[in-house]
């Protein structure tokens, strides 16, 4: 007998039984459309991390202190206080260093605009942070090496923070706000970036000049941060171990001591991202892959009462000349057709749900082709693994046992 | 050459821890062109002999030449095959596919048959099978649109369709009218007497059995009596002899 009728048998029988198909098929619908949803919004996660740190440069490295032990005491991230405005100087001089900011943040304080107010933090940075971000400004300028210098009370304010202080619009350059109880004026508003990878808004922001925010709002001499632009992609690595190397010699750290600072490019940050995401995409997915467990095992308990309820139409077919391999071909091929038909129809939903998550969460969804040929062929292994035992339950039948079956 | 030697055939069944003698030291011959009807009461034997003869089962000891060739050792795919090719079945209970057409149950056996995997060729061969049993009008009706009479014949067409040399028919007309069985009886003698295809009928009616030209009895295992029938009934000369009324 061909595959062929082997199918065109499997299929008539599979129609002759429209609802049960139809509810097994069911199992694998929602099995394989929740694998294949689960994968497109891990996907989705990776693929937009790495586009942000595409549009973020691949050159950027950023400089954080961090990691100050005291008598073996390890503290957190950013609560050693060594990092000063000398050490960005020094390490201008870095040969690759293209363009650095020194960063510092106010948190807390409210920000008030005539009748309005708003709370956000204020970043305390440095005249070449347009240049790093690569991101130009919707009116005004930006702030002069002058205005840090003199530690003026200038800012520029992210598209967010002007509506919510302005909402009626209009020109808000020369304008006055008050930061806690500082007034700064605004001398630029940068243009909306929208969201960032991790759902953050990063148009609700206020730049002042880190002197500016060191010495009139936080009354510190430190800095907590530094990004810093590499000349080229290419020597991206030796440029942050030169960073590295000065600010060992600059903090006097003798070999064999923790650092008390981190150096890691953006490429770093984004894979250590992309570790968390896979992690993610790894346990949604596999508790998808329980439900298509449970889809599995329900074709084969299926299997298992067709095979009962017909048990005279195989001794039949095994009177009239089948061969127990031919049943076997059967019984496999109609297991593996649920499974398959329904696989299909489960990539479909899967991505019409990804389609969906996007369309309406605004969630970043990526339905790969290899998710879906990986979800196909593990619909039809699923097929074959839990139709194989109802299969040879029917092939092995007596077929004068199975004729005088009631 | 006979057409079915059997030689000291032996049947045992173990159940349990008791052993079952089916079959005793067995031993028959049936020319091409006979139509044997096998009778005797339930447990004597008969059913065993006749899944053996429709090498649906093998002997536990003991030869079956099946036009010469000894049959009685191959291997469960061989028996299939010989099944498929040379060996028509009818049943008691028709056993045809429910929610399947006259049609498709009589191409059935061709599905299972390498020579024949031609779809046109097979739909052909199965009107013919059915035009054979006079229900070439029926090709398309599922069996629960067909009487018991008519679902009998299409079991008849299906096992035609292989063209066997031997029809193995256990007890068709047990579900059957006395009507409609001779009917169906008639199907038999004539395929039996024009087209010259072995018949073997079981069945536990003696009047039934007369139909045929020879009657084997089992009884506990061993073949009893095996005796021509000197006033064989013929089906047509009955069916004339009735009132006409019509069954189709």
């Amino acid at each position: 007998m061909t595959i062929f009728m082997t199918f065109r048998i499997a299929l008539k029988a599979l129609n002759r039984n429209k609802m049960r198909t139809a509810l097994t098929m069911l199992g694998m619908i929602i099995g394989v459309g929740a694998v294949i949803t689960m994968v497109a919004l891990g996907n989705g996660a990776q693929v937009s991390i790495e586009q942000a740190v595409q549009s973020a440069g691949t050159n950027v490295i950023m400089v954080n202190s961090g990691n100050f032990s005291s008598g073996g005491v390890r503290q957190g991230q950013g609560m050693s206080n060594t990092m000063t405005p000398d050490d960005a100087v020094a390490i201008r001089e870095v040969p690759g260093v293209q363009f650095l900011v020194e960063t510092i943040n106010n948190r807390g304080g409210q920000i008030v605009a005539g009748n309005q107010n708003w709370n956000t933090h204020v970043e305390g940075t440095n005249v070449d942070l347009p240049l790093i971000k690569n991101w130009p400004l919707e009116s005004g300028q930006f702030f002069t090496p002058t205005d840090v210098l003199s530690a003026s009370k200038v800012c520029v304010i992210g598209t967010t923070v002007k509506n919510m202080l302005f909402p009626d619009g209009g020109d808000v350059v020369e304008q006055i706000i008050r930061i806690g109880k500082h007034p700064f004026k605004i001398i630029g508003v940068l243009i909306s970036k929208g969201q960032s990878s991790v759902g953050q808004d990063q148009d609700d922001v206020i730049y002042a000049p880190f002197t500016t925010v060191q010495k009139k709002m936080r009354g510190v001499t430190y800095i907590e941060s530094m990004t810093v632009s590499a000349a080229s992609a290419d020597n991206i690595r030796q440029t942050s171990d030169a960073i590295a190397a000065v600010l060992r010699v600059r903090h006097k750290i003798q070999p064999g001591d923790s650092d008390d600072f981190m150096v890691r490019t953006l490429e770093d940050i984004a894979a250590m991202r992309t570790e968390t995401t896979k992690t993610m995409t790894y346990l949604l997915a596999s508790i998808a892959g329980v439900s298509l467990l449970v889809g599995g095992i329900g074709i084969m308990n299926i299997m298992l009462v067709s095979v009962t309820e017909r048990t005279r139409e195989i001794g039949l077919r095994l009177a009239i000349g089948a061969r127990g391999g031919d049943v076997l071909m059967q019984f496999l091929v109609e297991a593996v057709v649920i499974s398959l038909l329904g696989g299909s129809i489960g990539i479909g939903l899967g991505y019409g749900l990804s389609r969906g998550l996007t369309q309406f969460l605004q969630w970043p969804t990526y339905v790969s082709p290899q998710a879906v040929l990986v979800a196909f062929g593990f619909a039809a292994g699923i097929g074959i693994f839990f139709g194989f035992y109802p299969a040879r339950k029917a092939s092995a039948l007596d077929p004068i046992e199975a004729l005088r079956y009631e | 050459m006979s057409l079915i030697s059997v030689r000291d055939l032996k049947k045992t069944y173990i159940v349990g821890d008791i052993e079952v003698r089916a079959l005793r030291h067995v031993s028959l011959d049936v020319e091409a062109g006979e139509f044997l009807a096998v009778t005797g009461p339930s447990g004597s034997g008969k059913s065993t002999f006749m899944h053996i003869l429709g090498c649906l089962d093998r002997p536990t000891s003991g030869q079956y030449f099946l036009d010469g060739k000894d049959v009685s050792r191959l291997s469960k795919n061989d028996l299939a095959r010989i099944r498929n090719h040379q060996i028509g079945f009818v049943f008691q209970g028709f056993n045809l596919l429910s929610r399947t057409t006259a049609l498709e149950n009589v191409e059935l056996p061709l599905l299972y048959n390498s020579a024949a995997s031609k779809g046109s060729d097979r739909k052909r061969r199965a009107m013919e099978s059915l035009k054979l049993v006079g229900l070439e009008q029926r090709t398309h009706h599922l069996p629960n649109q067909l009487s018991g009479g008519q679902q009998q014949r299409v079991a008849i067409a299906r096992s035609l369709i292989n063209n066997p040399s031997i029809l193995l028919a256990d007890e068709p007309t047990g579900n059957l009218d006395t009507k409609t069985s001779i009917e169906v009886m008639d199907v038999f003698q004539t395929l039996n007497k024009e087209r010259g295809i072995t018949v073997l009928l079981i069945t536990h009616e003696r009047d039934i059995a007369e139909y045929g030209t020879r009657i084997v009895a089992f009884r506990d295992g061993v073949i009893k009596t095996d005796e021509k029938i000197a006033n064989r009934r013929i089906a047509s000369v009955e069916l004339a002899a009735l009132p006409p009324v019509s069954v189709d």
